[in-house]
């Protein structure tokens, strides 16, 4: 009987838990690159490597390999960085990485254009920040969020710790790690065998897929619970965590027209106390590492078990591992995925007033432009100190918990920068993007640099039918994948061609329902021609308080998606009529 | 003019025999002329009689000529090399000798002495003649006596201060040392030639016996060389006779977001004759930017008037802001602001990155063409190191320029041969080009000698052409590449051939200098200094080193870094670390091509 397993499953078994020949592989100046192999093994550390693919077309005929670079994804646990680790980190970006950090949709840092003569001594200053990079990719948990604010209330920062305890719980124990990166040398040795209880929770075979968890706290979804493998729901009785509804088999990623593929909203599958919560965590990934398809990577993820298995039968093994049952699932309310924008107030334990301000950074992206210095004001806010900051699932940067006279200082700031804390239109503070080109390598078209100049075309529509301040919800990304979460969009926008985007319609506001596909290929122009009838029928003919995405169901343009796999049912899309535009790849 | 081999005159055959055999030898290549000499000498040699022309009369007693240069990139050594030739006709017996290998016993045993030397650096001599001038310029110095004659022909580069400095110093010191002046020392530029060989036959004619009949002495000819291009041979393209030969490909190698510029050129060069070894240098006669050309015009109030604005971009330096320059554009204007300027140290202050027109701009003054061009001296070629083996590009030569550009007083500069190539010939153009031979530069003899190649940016050129060669002659020996520049990414030069290379073994091992990718520079030195064990291991079994490249840049340092491996090797003894440095130049186990 021949093994099917997939091509990864060997490698990891053979990796010596993670090793390979990476340290090789650093040391040989010939090349910038790594072989193929260390390249997946390499994400367990934390690191992809791509190549700019904006200059793919002219290096081999300047004799030149591509133009290889490491972007490093960092383990924030909760998005919480203390101005030190802040200074520590904008360092690491303007010393070693392309002068921006990149807020991603699950609430941590990634630096981007790293080189391999670089790389070792990045990683070691960002450990010298007090931050790692473990598990931040790879077949393992991944990076652990919780709601945006932890400085909100008791409640908020219980989520928080709790999201801590269990990214640090669930981080893999493999010495590759340190002695890569932090000890070096001795790893070269590639005889010397692994420690046989290496990882005791993830084994030699770590998960057949990567792993999302999420702690989120009602009324806002911030978090987009229901897009992640497992979810915690937090349910709050009279200030107090009572304790967590649990949700399963979340996930966006798809692949163009793979029915069997598909983005999925995840189940409530059962309740839990905060101190069940780490203990149900671990359980759950343990039966998707024995029950996860191993075969086809691209139905590995815990939702396609979900959805062959029966959430009763994971239920049922669940609880068997746990020892106990889960209790029935509690009623919670979200109203909303977005971050709210702009100043806000709370009073800490002793009842003195805090300020937070919500940032929106257009993507992401904090970098220095002429007239608009993000990246030195946010450094020089780090240097007042005095406060936290706090990533977002939105990709925004919270400052949080400053007194009256820091937020007197961190105003002026904002001002010498050029940076305004006001957003130009509701559907920009609803955006995100992203990364896409250059540096994915599996984009399909623009994103990150696209999204800007759409809203901007779609802002001047809605400045005519009198939305410009009303929050509707628009993602978009440059493939499949869905690393915006563009399938629980009000408006998704997501690439096929370079210039050419399916446009889907019809998610619920505060990310419970997927959307659905409403047209194919189309271009900018396509895009904004399609929209200006709907979102001039919404401005006159919406009910009090009802939302885009559920306007366009009601008005029929789509049909509500009622669960993951019946995403690709009754869908009648239009088609676009332009060509792709050509771009380098 | 072409080295064309013709009979002279004095030949020993009748006049109507000289017309009809030049005809045909004029025309022979040097393989031809090897196997014509291979052929009488061996016809000889079958008749039992020896391949000696006959003399018409019995020869006339011969004076001794001691032949002494100094010469970095081989200009007074090609020179000193034809005297021996020349010497013989004025019966005059010339024995050449390289400084690099001579001691001071040349000198006293000389009776006539004729001295080619160059000036480098900042008025400094040849590398391999620095031993010999520091110990001429030192108590060391043998007395000389006043029956012994000298003449001292000095070459140099009217664009750098020290012009000719140490021909100079060379001439006043034989002189001190009680030698008598044979005639006057001569001062050359860049365009040497058609001066260097009038001072040549005069200064011969002096030395000559005073009964040497020039005219009935034979001439004893030497055929030298044979299928492999030989290293005394003329070459057959000189900048007097440049080769016009096609750009065939044109990329600048630096990618995008690079802060360099480096074009790889490759030239088709597939004319009879036309032949080169790595090592070589190729010489391009360039043009000027017909803007700057223009602009000059105006300057001097000539204006767009054709015929002139083309010489100027053709024939004439009109970049270079020569000390001459000034003397002669003062005494032609007769302005004291410009003969103010001629002081040493205001030239040194007011040319520091100005050029030519400055000059005219900021003392402008209305000149006639022919006035104009009275002042300038004529276009040099530049030379760039052979980055190709014709075995393994039959045909060809490649290049790797670095193009200059720098801004200064407000004014864009371009660098008139790198920009001429970079952003003023296509695919297609033709260019004029010459050899440079380079016998200091040179592959090892023996293929399984291991050889280290150090160099930074366009300093990698000659390497490319030496695994090339090491490839196609089966070399065995193992080849180390130490290649420095600015950034991974863009700018390594040549990237994809290294690591071909390195897949078939042709290289052994690359180790590679990037200053500027991380917070602290790191340049090839420290590399060096990082793999010294290794160095010193290769150096044992008999490796052969080379350093190519700026000398300011990089020359410099890696030469005392090598001194410190060295000292190391010798537990520290920085004198025995030197000295093995120089051993190992003298054996010709360290060679540098710096510029
Ligand atoms: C940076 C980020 C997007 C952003 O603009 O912020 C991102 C960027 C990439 N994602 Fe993602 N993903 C990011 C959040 C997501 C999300 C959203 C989420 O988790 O809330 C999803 C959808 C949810 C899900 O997992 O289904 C997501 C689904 C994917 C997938 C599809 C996975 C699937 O099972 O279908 C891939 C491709 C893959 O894994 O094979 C992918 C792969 C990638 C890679 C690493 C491309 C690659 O594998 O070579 C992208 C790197 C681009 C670059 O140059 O930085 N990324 N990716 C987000 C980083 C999250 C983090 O900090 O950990
Ligand atoms: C043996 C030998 C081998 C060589 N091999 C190569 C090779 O392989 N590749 C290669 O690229 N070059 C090589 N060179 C150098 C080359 O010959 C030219 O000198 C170089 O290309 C510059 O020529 P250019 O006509 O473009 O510049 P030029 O018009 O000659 O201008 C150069 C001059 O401009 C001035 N200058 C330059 N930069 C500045 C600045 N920033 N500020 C002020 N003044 C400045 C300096 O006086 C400099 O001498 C070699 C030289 C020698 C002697
Ligand atoms: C890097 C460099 C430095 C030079 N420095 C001087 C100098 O200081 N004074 C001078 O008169 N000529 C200088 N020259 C010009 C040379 O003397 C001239 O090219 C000469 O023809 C070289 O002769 P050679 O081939 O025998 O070494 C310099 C040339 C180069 C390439
Ligand atoms: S969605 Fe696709 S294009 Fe965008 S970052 Fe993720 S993988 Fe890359």
């Amino acid at each position: 009987m021949t093994d099917k397993r997939s091509k990864n499953e060997f490698l990891k078994e053979q990796s010596r838990f993670l090793r390979g020949t990476i340290a090789k592989g650093l040391a040989d100046v010939a090349t910038g690159a790594i072989v193929e192999d260390d390249t997946q093994l390499l994400k367990f550390h934390g690191s992809y490597m791509q190549d700019d693919r904006d200059v793919r077309g002219e290096r081999a005929k300047k004799k030149l390999e591509k133009a290889y670079s490491f972007m490093v994804r960092l383990r924030i646990p909760g998005g919480l960085v203390t101005p030190k680790q802040w200074l520590g980190l904008d360092a690491v970006a303007g010393t070693y990485a392309n002068r921006t950090l990149r807020v991603t949709t699950r609430a941590t840092f990634q630096f981007h254009g790293i080189i391999k003569s670089n790389l070792k001594r990045a990683m070691q200053a960002i450990n010298a920040a007090g931050i790692d990079t473990k598990a931040a990719c790879g077949d393992v948990n991944r990076g652990v969020m919780s709601v945006a604010n932890p400085h909100l209330s008791k409640v908020h920062m219980e989520a928080y710790e709790l999201a801590k305890a269990t990214s640090n719980h669930l981080v893999p124990r493999t010495g590759a790690y340190h002695e890569i990166w932090l000890e070096g040398e001795q790893v070269t040795d590639e005889t010397r065998p692994a420690k046989k209880d290496e990882e005791p929770i993830y084994g030699t075979h770590y998960l057949p897929r990567k792993f999302k968890i999420v702690f989120a706290v009602p009324p806002d979804n911030d978090v987009d619970v229901f897009a992640h493998d497992l979810g915690f729901i937090a349910i709050v009785k009279d200030g107090k965590i009572a304790g967590w509804n649990v949700t399963v088999g979340g996930g966006m990623g798809m692949t163009h027209g793979e029915l069997d593929t598909f983005p999925r909203t995840a189940d409530v599958m059962g309740f839990c106390t905060s101190d069940q919560a780490v203990d149900v965590a671990e359980k759950v990934v343990t039966v998707q590492r024995d029950w996860g398809n191993r075969e086809n990577r691209k139905r590995a993820r815990l939702k396609y078990t979900i959805e062959d298995r029966g959430l009763d039968a994971f239920r049922a093994e669940t609880e068997k591992r746990l020892g106990y049952k889960l209790g029935a699932p509690r009623p919670f309310k979200f109203t909303s995925t977005g971050d709210a924008i702009g100043w806000r107030q709370s009073s800490d334990a002793k009842g003195a007033k805090r300020w937070h301000l919500t940032l929106f950074i257009e993507n992401g992206r904090i970098k220095d432009r002429p007239g608009l210095t993000l990246r030195s004001c946010l450094r020089e806010i780090a240097e007042l100190g005095g406060i936290d900051f706090v990533l977002t699932a939105n990709q925004n940067v919270i400052l949080a918990n400053a007194t009256a006279k820091t937020k007197a200082k961190i105003d002026a700031l904002l001002a010498k920068h050029g940076v305004s804390i006001r957003t130009t239109s509701g559907l920009r503070r609803n955006s995100i993007a992203c990364v896409a080109l250059p540096t994915c390598g599996l984009a399909l078209a623009e994103s990150e640099r696209f999204l800007p100049d759409v809203v901007t075309a779609l802002e001047e529509l809605t400045e005519r039918v009198g939305l410009k301040d009303d929050d509707i919800v628009i993602r978009m990304t440059g493939c499949p994948n869905g690393c915006a979460r563009p399938y629980l969009a009000e408006i998704g926008l997501v690439g096929r061609n370079p210039g050419l985007y399916n446009l889907y319609l019809g998610a619920a506001f505060d990310g419970s329902r997927l959307n659905k596909l409403y047209a194919e290929d189309v271009d900018k122009a396509q895009i904004v021609r399609l929209l200006e009838p709907i979102l001039a029928r919404y401005a006159k003919e919406r009910e009090k308080g009802e939302r885009f995405g559920d306007f366009v169901i009601r008005a029929g343009y789509v049909a509500a998606t009622t669960a993951g796999n019946k995403f690709h049912a009754d869908v009648k899309p239009l088609k676009g009529d332009a060509k792709p535009v050509k771009v380098v790849s | 003019m072409t080295a064309a081999p013709l009979l002279p005159r004095n030949a020993p055959f009748s006049p109507e025999d000289i017309d009809t055999l030049n005809t045909v030898v004029s025309r022979t290549t040097a393989q031809q002329r090897a196997w014509l000499a291979g052929f009488f000498a061996g016809f000889e040699a079958a008749q039992g009689g020896q391949p000696q022309p006959q003399p018409l009369a019995p020869p006339k007693p011969r004076e001794p000529l001691t032949v002494l240069y100094g010469s970095e990139s081989g200009n007074s050594e090609a020179l000193a090399l034809k005297v021996k030739k020349l010497a013989q006709k004025h019966g005059l017996d010339a024995r050449v000798h390289d400084m690099a290998d001579a001691d001071m016993s040349v000198l006293s045993k000389a009776k006539n002495l004729m001295v080619f030397v160059a000036t480098w650096g900042e008025g400094d001599p040849p590398g391999r003649a620095v031993d010999f001038y520091n110990t001429l310029m030192s108590d060391a110095a043998p007395k000389l006596d006043k029956s012994q004659r000298f003449a001292v022909l000095a070459l140099g580069d009217t664009a750098y201060a020290q012009f000719c400095a140490v021909g100079r110093a060379i001439d006043a010191r034989l002189e001190a040392l009680g030698a008598t002046r044979a005639a006057d020392r001569i001062d050359l530029d860049l365009d040497f030639a058609k001066k260097a060989a009038e001072w040549t036959e005069g200064t011969l004619a002096k030395l000559a016996p005073a009964d040497s009949g020039a005219s009935t002495t034979v001439v004893h000819v030497d055929f030298k060389g044979g299928a492999q291009p030989s290293e005394d041979e003329e070459p057959a393209f000189t900048a007097e006779n440049p080769l016009e030969a096609e750009i065939a490909t044109l990329i600048d190698l630096n990618g995008t977001g690079s802060t360099r510029e480096t074009w790889h050129v490759e030239i088709a060069a597939d004319a009879p004759g036309f032949s080169y070894l790595p090592g070589d240098s190729i010489g391009v006669l360039p043009e000027n930017d017909p803007e700057l050309a223009l602009e000059l015009a105006e300057a001097v109030g000539l204006g767009a008037e054709g015929s002139s604005v083309q010489k100027l971009r053709q024939s004439f330096d009109i970049t270079t802001l020569s000390r001459n320059l000034v003397e002669a554009y003062a005494k032609l204007t007769g302005r004291g602001d410009v003969a103010k300027l001629v002081d040493p140290k205001v030239f040194a202050e007011f040319s520091a990155d100005r050029q030519l027109i400055d000059l005219f701009e900021t003392f402008p003054e209305k000149l006639s063409s022919a006035q104009l061009f009275g002042l300038l001296r004529p276009l040099p070629g530049r030379l760039y190191s052979v980055a190709s083996s014709l075995a393994a590009h039959p045909g060809e030569a490649h290049l790797l320029v670095g193009t200059v550009r720098w801004e200064s007083h407000g004014k864009n500069r371009k660098g008139v041969a790198s920009t001429y190539l970079a952003d003023r010939t296509r695919v297609g153009d033709k260019v004029r080009i010459y050899v440079k031979p380079n016998r200091h530069f040179r592959l090892p003899e023996d293929g399984a000698r291991p050889i280290i190649m150090i160099g930074a940016g366009t300093g990698v050129a000659p390497y490319r052409a030496f695994i090339e060669e090491r490839v196609e002659r089966g070399a065995k020996g193992r080849n180390w590449l130490v290649f420095g520049e600015r950034n991974y990414t863009f700018d390594f030069l040549y990237q994809l051939e290294w690591q071909d290379h390195l897949a078939s073994s042709a290289l052994s091992r690359i180790d590679v200098a990037f200053s500027r990718d991380q917070p602290e520079k790191i340049y090839v030195q420290q590399r060096l200094w990082e793999r010294r064990d290794e160095v010193l291991r290769w150096i044992e079994d008999g490796t052969h080193i080379y350093v190519c490249g700026d000398e300011k840049g990089m020359g410099r340092d890696v030469d005392v870094m090598l001194a410190r491996i060295l000292a190391e090797g010798a537990r520290g003894d920085e004198e025995a670390g030197r000295a093995k440095l120089k051993e190992l130049a003298k054996a010709g186990r360290y060679q540098r091509d710096v510029y």
